[in-house]
């Protein structure tokens, strides 16, 4: 960690000090008050927005998790309070733990083959002449733009049992036993094709962000690593790696934290099946709560789901809230 | 710092939740006809994908209007996920004010409180309503819908693959059923039936065959019954068919629409309704000529395969403010000019017996007929509606024994889940 502090200047670096100069700098030098009320009138759009799309929601959520809400509750508008039931119900029931550990297990999985394949994409177009950085550029964009749903239903077709080209190309390349294979039907091959196409997905963010990083590193580094007899390995390790390395905290974070809620591609691909066997924890938040109309449990679930992510990024928000001190 | 940085693009990614929301809503008045009828009001009628043709809904709503001087509007809704989109919607400050509800799925509805009370109108329309089809529709003695249609499965069959096998007769056994299904295997390159491992309904249907029930009562709540021999009897007949077909195991009957494989002309036959057989129509016409319908052959000639007797109900929600136009509209959509005009567009079975004649000319439902008098649905009970909601553990209990589990081994696998639906809190 001390070695960031040590780092010299470069771009990010500028938009620190806009932002400090927002905070600290006019309040020094203005005397009138609303020269000092102004930042948080500026703040004051996107803090309305958050509470109200998603501070009420979270309320609401949370309300609804201490009752019990089900189809007759819900049409005749009855708020039946049952205290700590449903989680009650849901912290000592054998499916829940079940879901958990699947979950941090997928979000692993999924995260480090991101992060594997997205950071070698990264250094790769950092290396790449112009013409080709630009070709492959373009392809990750596309993935990274393609909506969610329409990439999972092209991965249907892909994938289908009788008619999809995966099946048929590995068919036509002597492995005749896929030639009809379902890849929904077992626990491990939808997860198979789910993280295949998470990763497809997931990839452009990190190795774009991971390229933006790379060319922020000076270059008389390099030079002077060079002269200093450092060979490619050890220039890597002691001048590519440090500048990358808060990019790579953050691309990580946010990758566990967009992976753990990958609702959609799950949801869409199987349904949390075959066998509820791949449902993660916002599906089977879903299942329980609106699938099987019984409301009260899946908001408990969804506040479980909740304190599980924070759990698991407690540490990042450690730094993020340690640096804040270091700020003040 | 960079550290500003990340903590900016983190604390952006932490913009994420998962969120349910709730609604709150009064409900009004109802309001009454005044002497100018009902003009300038539109009344909302739901039904569901391909229940009633498009002119029948036309020629309805324009005698309607002309009864009543009020609009109606209909909205046409798809089965999968109806019951958690009927759920809100009744919720609702303004529900749909009349709408078409499963006949399985009946009696949960009637025990939330937002079916309105039609034992006025079953009294004042409804005394020859077919007992069998108006079942589904009473609650604790209360009429909470009322009996629209049933429909049950029939054997669409491709008439070319069948005289290329030399098959000159329909079968009317199960055992001959197989037989012809296994010659046509043999002598032709066609699919003989097209019979994935989840059509449930059929499965449903053997199930009535064997005499078997789906749940028993233990005590004074319903578990699973999987486990029955009888159960474990129509799974075996399923499973034994279910291996002459290349369908996928883990897929039901409408991903993809079977009658839309079928119309490509390389299946001998499937289990389906008669409106599946249109479907097959709609996707390749040229397939017409060779289309043909007959009832499931059951154990022996003159008793035909049991059946799922599916079908709908018409509702009132009782949040409607339009109590009275939405009877008026009952009164006509049920009337025996619309239930007759019905029963011969769509071949299904109407709500008064004096109405079948209407099914005479319709292959379709002449060969779902014989089959009809001993169908029978999945257990009218509340606790039931749950039960079907993804992911059905009876699909589970199918795929399972497609798989190669022996049927108790399957029963034990779901009944977990089957029973924890069944005792779901109300």
């Amino acid at each position: 960690m001390t070695v960031q502090t040590e780092r010299p200047p470069s771009g990010p670096s500028d938009v620190r000090k806009a932002d400090g100069g927002g905070t600290g700098g006019p309040r020094a030098r203005a005397a009138s008050r609303a020269g000092a009320l102004a930042p948080y009138l500026l703040l004051l759009p996107a803090a309305a927005a958050t509470v109200l799309l998603l501070g009420w929601p979270l309320v609401k959520d949370g309300l609804l998790s201490f009752q019990n809400l089900n189809m007759a509750q819900l049409i005749q508008h009855v708020t039946e309070w049952t205290g700590f039931d449903n989680y009650k119900e849901v912290l000592t029931g054998e499916d829940f733990w079940r879901v958990t550990l699947r979950s941090i297990i997928f979000t692993a999985v999924n995260v480090v083959l991101t992060m594997l394949v997205g950071g070698l994409i990264g250094l790769l177009l950092a290396r790449l002449g112009r013409a080709m950085r630009f070709v492959l550029m373009i392809g990750l964009v596309l993935a990274w733009a393609m909506p969610v749903v329409a990439a999972t239903t092209v991965y249907q077709w892909l994938f289908a049992e009788r008619f999809g080209v995966v099946n048929w190309v590995l068919d036509k390349l002597g492995w005749h036993s896929m030639a009809d294979f379902s890849w929904t039907g077992s626990q491990f091959s939808t997860f198979f094709v789910v993280t295949v196409l998470i990763v497809w997905m997931s990839v452009p963010f990190v190795a774009i962000n991971l390229y933006a990083a790379t060319t922020t590193i000076p270059g008389e580094l390099y030079e002077a690593a060079a002269l200093d007899g450092a060979g490619v390995w050890r220039s890597f390790t002691s001048v590519t790696l440090p500048f990358l390395r808060p990019f790579l905290y953050a691309t990580t974070f946010l990758e566990i934290i967009w992976i753990f809620k990958a609702f959609v591609q799950v949801y869409t691909f199987n349904g949390g099946g075959p066998d509820r066997l791949t449902e993660i924890l916002p599906v089977y938040a879903y299942i329980e709560g609106v699938g099987n109309q019984h409301y009260g449990m899946g908001a408990a679930i969804a506040v479980l789901t909740i304190l599980i992510l924070l759990g698991l990024t407690a540490y990042y928000l450690r730094i993020v809230l340690k640096q804040e001190e270091d700020e003040l | 710092m960079k550290r500003k940085l990340i903590a900016a693009i983190g604390i952006a990614g932490m913009m994420v939740s998962i969120a349910a929301c709730g609604g709150d809503s009064d409900d009004g008045g109802d309001k009454k006809a005044g002497a100018d009828g009902y003009a300038g009001e539109t009344l909302t009628v739901w039904v569901m994908d391909g229940s009633s043709p498009d002119d029948w809904q036309a020629d309805l709503a324009k005698e309607f209007e002309a009864k009543t001087k009020a609009k109606v509007k209909f909205e046409i809704q798809k089965w999968n996920g109806i019951q958690q989109k009927l759920t809100t919607a009744l919720s609702e400050e303004n529900p749909p004010d009349v709408f078409e509800i499963g006949n399985t799925q009946t009696p949960a509805y009637a025990k939330t409180g937002g079916l309105a009370d039609l034992s006025d109108l079953k009294s004042e329309i409804g005394t020859d309503w077919s007992e069998s089809l108006n079942k589904s529709a009473v609650f604790d003695g209360k009429q909470y819908a009322a009996p629209w249609f049933v429909v049950n499965r029939v054997v669409v069959y491709n008439k070319k693959i069948w005289a290329d096998a030399g098959i000159k007769e329909l079968p009317k056994t199960r055992d001959e059923f197989y037989n012809d299904l296994k010659t046509i295997g043999e002598k032709t390159d066609a699919e003989p039936i097209y019979l994935p491992g989840q059509n449930w309904y059929h499965f449903v249907g053997l199930v009535i065959g064997e005499g078997g029930e789906l749940v028993k009562k233990d005590g004074d709540k319903y578990v699973s019954n999987l486990a029955d021999p009888k159960v474990a009897a129509a799974t075996e007949t399923y499973k034994k068919f279910q291996a002459l077909s290349k369908a996928p195991k883990d897929k039901d009957e409408a991903t993809p629409q079977q009658g839309e494989i079928f119309s490509k002309g390389k299946v001998g036959s499937f289990i389906g309704m008669g409106w599946e057989g249109a479907t097959a129509i709609a996707t390749n016409p040229a397939i017409e000529k060779d289309l043909g319908y007959f009832t499931i052959p059951g154990p022996t000639a003159d008793k035909p395969e049991g059946v799922f007797l599916g079908g709908s109900n018409l509702a009132v929600a009782a949040g409607s403010k339009k109590q009275d136009l939405a009877k008026e509209f009952l009164k006509l959509a049920l009337s025996d000019k619309y239930e007759g005009a019905l029963a011969k567009a769509n071949g299904v079975i109407p709500n008064k017996e004096a109405l079948q004649s209407n099914l005479k000319g319709n292959a379709a439902a002449e060969a779902a007929a014989p089959a009809s008098g001993t169908g029978d649905t999945t257990p009218l009970i509340p606790e039931w509606a749950a039960v079907e909601n993804d992911p059905n553990p009876i699909k589970t209990y199918l795929t399972a024994v497609m798989k190669g589990k022996s049927p108790a081994e399957a029963a034990k696998q779901v009944e977990g889940e089957f029973n924890k639906r069944l005792a779901q809190q109300q």
